[in-house]
């Protein structure tokens, strides 16, 4: 691990973890840059969960080694020294209020100080509950406070794996926005699994990707989206029939799909200017142009490569 | 660091309704066989002292606090197992089923150290629990029928005074205690392996009442193997009220628990130190 540059939050070096039948982990190398929104996609089961539960130490690998901020894995415990974890859906005891969860939790590394939880369940917006019993919370008020206690400790890094599940959309929003903030804030990196990708790209500035156990592609989302041979891209316009008249003649364009109020079409990321340029020559009024999915191409096509 | 994780472990047993499910019981129970007993007792203490008046002088009645405290102590050392597994059955299994250790066990703290803070707790708990019945069954029935001498039936008859019975009292209350301790240990051993609360309590009750079975059953083929059970042991703080007070068989006793608690403790750290926690 001595190769790791010191830029890393986290560097992961082949780590594999089999149970019984399945192999979890296979040979995970990956390298979270300091102060980026790392976003680590998969579908259900590919082994994001289980990479970040050997991370947190709830469960040990076969092989391999991370590093935190420089500390080994090899040091046991004392590797999660800057780290903080929300692990799957946030649980807390139940009987117990919010602000005695965090006291108990804060104890745990010298971080109970009455005004620092104070001011962590101000920030998530559940200080005026703090002395409610947790078993009175809604769902998103108890991933609200996995986020405060999360922070409790003043982590460098927080990792966080699938911070929304079971959220409705008003609440995967308030999270959402909760972790842009935090990270702009307390200048924290972020490292968090999803395998919802619309999530992912409305909020990370680096990913990698898992299938089957196995590390698919991994930098920065701009990087992956400039590597990408084509995306789809849909144009809403005045005159659709002329417009696509017009993109057949198009050698930029490699596919052309009508939809309902637009018009879809294939494209290298590259030539996307170059085509809108030619519509304005053209006289095509172009109301709208966007890329939806990005992501979904991207993670779609590394799926039928595999 | 550990004092911190033990306050938090107490924090969350006392937080429990189920670490009171003994206490209260205890406070309901307790006073009405006192009472019981108070109204039951009066023949029998006519005939013990016109029995033994002529030959000694006892002071005052013999059917006083400590013939009642040492009479429930009989009764219910059996059961009080039942009520100290409830909570360190949960001690372990309660944070898996909630979910509460993908949380507390992520913090940069070791798994000894979370161990031995959650093993410390439910023997302190074990403790204040041993105190609490003993404060109820010496104490109340000292208030409730006052003190004076003991009479205990073992081989003959022997007769305590005050000073000397509540010596005794503390005596036993300790070997209590220590046995009461294995009784924890057990659920610490079965907690460790499961994630429902409920398993390590059967778990638990069955092992101890195995082990009573094998070490009271009078055949031949088991009375090998008495010495070795710990069970044979859950009645010595009796030993406590003979004269002599037998110590030499009174920490042998007291070893062989002893032993069988570090085992269990270490058995459960190995499960739990090397337990992936899925839930």
């Amino acid at each position: 691990m001595n190769d790791v540059p010191n830029t890393a939050a986290l560097s992961c070096s082949g780590i594999s973890k089999r149970f019984k039948t399945i192999q979890a982990l296979d040979d995970v190398s990956l390298h979270v840059p300091v102060g980026s929104i790392f976003g680590f996609l998969g579908p259900n089961g590919a082994g994001k969960s289980t990479l970040i539960r050997v991370i947190a130490g709830l469960i040990s690998a076969d092989s391999g080694e991370f590093d935190i901020f420089g500390l080994s894995s090899r040091s046991g415990h004392k590797v999660r020294k800057h780290m903080s974890t929300l692990v799957d859906r946030a649980d807390f005891y139940k009987n117990l209020s919010a602000f005695q969860n965090m006291k108990i939790l804060g104890r745990l590394t010298g971080h109970a100080q009455d005004d620092r939880i104070d001011d962590l369940l101000q920030l998530l917006g559940l200080y005026e509950r703090r002395f409610d019993q947790v078993k009175t919370f809604s769902q998103g008020m108890k991933q609200r406070l996995g986020l405060a206690q999360a922070l409790l400790p003043e982590p460098k890094l927080l990792v966080l794996d699938e911070p929304t599940t079971g959220l409705d959309p008003q609440g995967m929003h308030e999270i959402r926005d909760f972790i842009l903030k935090i990270a702009d804030e307390q200048n924290v990196t972020i490292f968090l699994s999803s395998h919802l990708l619309h999530e992912v790209e409305l909020i990370c500035s680096d990913i990698a990707l898992i299938f089957n156990g196995k590390l698919a592609a991994q930098g920065p989302m701009q990087s992956i989206f400039n590597a990408m041979e084509e995306v789809t891209v849909e144009l809403e316009v005045q005159d659709a029939p002329a417009t696509i008249k017009f993109l057949e003649q198009s050698e930029l364009v490699s596919e052309i799909t009508p939809l309902a109020n637009a018009i879809g079409i294939s494209i290298n990321y590259t030539n996307i200017p170059e085509l809108i340029k030619a519509m304005s020559a053209q006289g095509i009024n172009l109301f709208s142009i966007s890329q939806r999915n990005r992501l979904e191409n991207y993670f779609l096509s590394l799926m039928e490569n595999k | 660091m550990m004092i911190r994780l033990i306050q938090n472990e107490l924090y969350k047993i006392f937080s429990l309704i189920r670490s009171y499910i003994g206490a209260v019981l205890f406070t309901i129970i307790i006073p009405l066989i006192l009472w019981g007993y108070g109204k039951g007792t009066s023949h029998i203490e006519n005939e013990i002292s016109g029995s033994v008046s002529d030959m000694f002088l006892i002071e005052g009645s013999p059917t006083n606090g400590f013939t009642a405290a040492y009479f429930i102590m009989n009764f219910f050392w059996v059961h009080v197992p039942f009520l100290i597994a409830l909570v360190g059955g949960d001690i372990f299994a309660g944070e898996q089923a909630n979910g509460t250790f993908r949380i507390y066990a992520t913090r940069p703290i070791s798994r000894l150290s979370i161990f031995i803070s959650k093993s410390l707790a439910t023997m302190i708990y074990t403790l204040v629990f041993v105190l609490y019945f003993a404060l109820l069954t010496l104490g109340l029935g000292l208030v409730w029928y006052g003190g004076g001498d003991m009479l205990v039936f073992h081989d003959g008859i022997l007769i305590l005074e005050g000073w000397d019975a509540a010596r005794r009292f503390v005596i036993a209350y300790a070997f209590t205690f220590v046995n009461m301790a294995l009784v924890s240990a057990i659920a610490i051993f079965f907690s460790s392996m499961v994630r429902n609360a409920v398993g390590p309590v059967i778990g638990t009750m069955a092992v101890i009442i195995f082990s009573l079975m094998v070490s009271t059953l009078p055949l031949e083929i088991f009375k090998g193997i008495h010495p070795y059970m710990f069970t044979s042991y859950f009645s010595n703080w009796e030993q406590a009220f003979h004269d002599p007070i037998p110590w030499a068989d009174l920490f042998r006793g007291m070893n062989l628990v002893l032993a069988n608690i570090f085992l269990f403790l270490g058995i459960a750290y190995i499960i739990f130190r090397r337990k992936d926690i899925l839930s």
